[in-house]
């Protein structure tokens, strides 16, 4: 269930786009319109996934083509092109953040489960599982979701953002964010209990407020 | 018998499919006795595929396509 939707680059499409780059690097500049075109979805869904905030995104999409369009010839090969072009775009999404003020920020282990001295499981816990997705397509609850990923901390945001929803392989992430593969998954792991706690909030209180109503 | 801290160290990769055979099984015989860890099993993983559904923002809205492009064309001009 878990590996729904994963991202596979075709090795082709990756070539191809190794092959524009060298070639926009040798001065033809023809070709940018076509890089652009081939990375605008990925800047652009990352930015709005950070930012919440289509202006916002848009902006972002813009200073990074410009960035990509002026830069191009500092990118050396190290990693995949689509690796650089990820943290290009997620440095101008965190300078757009901070040029925004940020709410209150709670400690992200306040949301992890409470255990008696046992080790044993100190709160009830509900499973809405099974009704919540049918809840999905509610503007209601998508809205109040991307509330929840806008709260996480931005360490744990950009890694949950990359795997989970962008579908990236835990590898990928690592070399985007030059992590070690644990430390990928340490963080993937924090930022779905956390949300998983946001929901659950959530999901118990919508369906507290159904059964009060019948 | 582990309990139910201990099964949450190990959630992350039960849920990924990526524990040994052994640990897995015994993981499963917590499961057994323990309906709190199911349920949290169970909104652990709708997480994910929930949030996932509910933010990925696939398509750029077109206007705002539109006017990328136009900046794009844009920036080739000296
Ligand atoms: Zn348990």
């Amino acid at each position: 269930m878990l590996n729904d939707g994963i991202y596979r680059m075709p090795s082709e499409d990756k070539e191809h786009e190794e092959q524009l780059v060298r070639e926009f690097q040798a001065g033809n500049l023809e070709v940018f319109e076509e890089i652009a075109s081939i990375f605008q979805r990925q800047i652009y869904s990352l930015a709005f996934n950070l930012t919440r905030n289509q202006m916002d995104a848009e902006d972002v999409a813009q200073d990074v083509l410009l960035t990509l369009y002026r830069k191009i010839h500092t990118f050396q090969g190290k990693s995949a092109f689509s690796s650089w072009v990820y943290r290009i775009t997620l440095n101008a999404s965190y300078m757009k953040l901070r040029s925004k003020k940020k709410d209150k920020f709670v400690p992200i282990e306040e949301t992890f489960p409470a255990f008696n001295n046992s080790g044993y499981h100190q709160e009830k816990i509900k499973d809405w599982s099974e009704s919540a997705d049918s809840l999905t397509f509610s503007n209601e609850t998508r809205e109040n979701i991307g509330n929840a990923v806008e709260q996480l901390p931005e360490k744990e945001k950009v890694v949950f953002i990359l795997r989970d929803v962008d579908g990236l392989s835990t590898e990928k992430v690592g070399e985007i964010l030059d992590l070690s593969i644990p430390a990928v998954k340490s963080r993937l792991h924090r930022a779905r209990l956390f949300l998983r706690k946001k929901l659950s909030n959530y999901f118990e209180e919508y369906y507290s407020k159904e059964t009060q109503k019948k | 018998m582990i309990c139910c801290k201990e099964c949450l160290d190990l959630l992350y990769d039960y849920s990924e499919g990526t524990l040994p055979k052994e640990t897995a099984a015994s993981l499963e015989e917590h499961f057994s006795d323990c309906p709190p860890c199911i349920s949290f099993l169970k909104t652990y993983k709708a997480t994910t595929v929930i949030s996932r559904k509910s933010i990925k923002a696939d398509e750029i809205p077109e206007a705002v396509q539109e006017r990328l492009r136009d900046f794009v064309q844009n920036l080739k001009k000296p």
